[in-house]
C-alpha cells in the first residue's frame, strides 16, 4: 500500500514535471509560433530535418547563463551535438532485428550525422583519461546494458562506423524509464563528481558519468 | 501521523527527483548544421571527398508560418543572430578570407544587421553564447555589407548552405523572398 502510494505520487510528480518542462524560451522570432513542430514539407534550398538536431550543454543551458551574466567561465565543459529521432509508434531497442536499434548493433545515438561531443577540458570517464577535444560518439544497445564508445572519426555520417579509430569503450547498464520518451535525448546533469550524460529514449535510460578532475 | 505525511512526501519528492531530470522537448526551431564542401559528413563516408573539410554553420530554423519576415518580424538596422536559441556558429577547419581580412581558423558567432537593400554580416569572437543579447562589438572580428538579393520563390524555413563559387564558396542565407551570400576565399 505504502510503496503504491509512492509510486503513484513519484508518477504524478514526475507527470507534473514533465508537462511543465519549459520550451527553451525563443523571445520575439517565435513567440507566435504554435507549440508543435511545424517542418516545411519542401524548401528548395535545404530540408529541414525530419530528426531536428538539438545540442545540450554542460554547465547545463551554458548559452543562456552566460547571457544571464552568472558565468565566470568563458567556456562550457562539454556539449553534445546530436539529432533527435521521434518513436512514432516503432519498437526501437529490442533483440529482434527489424527493430530501430536492435541489440548488438552499432548506433550513431542520434540520426543524420555522427553524434558530436566534444570536452572543452580534459574528463575521466571509466577511470580513462580523455583529452579536451572533439569526439564522436556511439553505443551498442543491449537488454541489460550498453557499450559506449568514443570515436575520432569526427565530421563524420552515423551509418558508418569505423571502430578501428574507438578511443575509448565502457559499458553501463541499462534502466528503465516510464513513461516512454518521444523524442530521442541527450542531457546533461550535475554529479557529485561531475556530470552524467543523460542517454534516454523510449522507455530505456542509460548514464554515463563524467568525472571531472579540473 | 504527521510524521507519516513527512515521511511519505519525502520520500516521494525524492523518489520522483531521483527517478527523472526534466528532459528538454524538441526546439520549435530545430537546429541544423551545414558543411562546406556540401554534405561532407556523406561524402566521408563513401570516401568521395575532393577537398577538405573548411567550414560548418550550426544553426537553428525558424518558419516562416505565413508572416513578413524582414522589416516586420526581424527590424531593419536591428541585430539579429541569424537563426533561433543558441547564436549561430561558424567554424572554419583552415584559415579563409573574407572581404580581404585573414580569418584564423577557429569557432565564430555569426550575427546580422538586416535592411532592406543590403545586410551587415557580422563575425563575433564571443562563442557558446545565447542569441544576441550579449553581443559586444569589441568582440569583432569582421563585419562586411552584402546586397539583398530578392527571391521569387519563398523560404519556409531559414537556411544557412555553403555553395562553391570560383576559387571559393559562398556562405548563403535564405529566408522568405530574401538571399544573401557571403562571399568567402581561401
Amino acid at each position: 500500500m505504502l510503496s503504491n502510494l509512492l509510486r503513484i505520487t513519484a508518477s504524478i510528480v514526475f507527470v507534473f514535471s514533465l508537462g511543465f518542462c519549459t520550451p527553451k524560451t525563443e523571445e520575439k522570432v517565435s513567440a507566435p509560433f504554435a507549440d508543435s513542430l511545424k517542418i516545411a514539407p519542401t524548401n528548395q534550398y535545404v530540408n529541414a530535418d525530419q530528426s531536428p538536431m538539438d545540442i545540450s550543454y554542460y554547465p547545463v543551458d551554458f548559452p543562456q547563463q552566460k547571457l544571464a551574466g552568472g558565468l565566470k567561465a568563458e567556456r562550457p565543459i562539454a556539449r553534445v551535438i546530436y539529432s533527435r529521432p521521434h518513436k512514432k509508434g516503432r519498437t526501437i531497442f529490442s533483440n529482434n532485428e527489424k527493430s530501430l536499434c536492435p541489440y548488438g548493433k552499432p548506433w550513431r545515438l542520434g540520426a543524420n550525422e555522427a553524434t558530436e561531443i566534444e570536452f572543452f577540458m580534459p574528463v575521466v570517464i571509466d577511470g580513462k583519461n580523455v583529452a579536451a577535444g572533439r569526439y564522436i560518439l556511439y553505443c551498442i544497445p543491449y537488454a541489460d546494458k550498453w557499450v559506449i564508445a568514443l570515436n575520432s572519426n569526427i565530421d563524420s555520417w552515423g551509418l558508418s562506423i569505423d571502430n578501428s579509430k574507438d578511443i575509448l569503450r565502457t559499458e553501463i547498464p541499462v534502466q528503465k524509464q516510464s513513461p516512454a520518451l518521444e523524442d530521442f535525448t541527450l542531457v546533461f546533469v550535475e554529479a557529485s563528481y561531475g556530470a552524467d550524460m543523460i542517454i534516454a529514449w523510449d522507455k530505456i535510460k542509460t548514464v554515463l558519468p563524467l568525472v571531472f578532475t579540473q | 501521523m504527521k510524521n507519516f505525511i513527512t515521511l511519505v512526501l519525502s520520500l516521494a519528492i525524492s523518489l520522483a527527483s531521483v527517478a527523472q531530470p526534466k528532459l528538454p522537448p524538441v526546439d520549435k526551431s530545430p537546429l541544423d548544421i551545414s558543411y562546406y564542401p556540401d554534405n561532407y559528413p556523406v561524402l566521408k563516408i563513401q570516401d568521395k571527398m575532393t577537398e577538405p573539410l573548411v567550414a560548418r554553420v550550426i544553426y537553428s530554423r525558424p518558419q516562416k508560418n505565413d508572416r513578413k519576415i524582414f522589416g516586420e518580424l526581424i527590424e531593419y538596422g536591428k541585430l539579429w543572430r541569424l537563426g533561433a536559441n543558441e547564436a549561430t556558429e561558424v567554424e572554419f577547419y583552415l584559415p579563409v578570407k573574407i572581404n580581404n581580412t585573414k580569418i584564423k581558423k577557429g569557432r565564430y558567432s555569426l550575427y546580422a544587421i538586416p535592411n532592406n537593400d543590403k545586410w551587415t554580416i557580422i563575425l563575433n569572437k564571443e562563442n557558446d553564447t545565447w542569441g544576441s543579447f550579449r553581443y559586444d562589438a569589441k568582440k569583432d572580428v569582421l563585419r562586411m555589407d552584402v546586397p539583398v538579393q530578392m527571391q521569387s520563390t519563398i523560404a519556409e524555413s531559414f537556411s544557412l548552405l555553403f555553395e562553391k563559387a570560383g576559387s571559393g564558396f559562398m556562405l548563403n542565407a535564405l529566408w522568405d523572398n530574401v538571399k544573401i551570400s557571403l562571399p568567402i576565399s581561401l
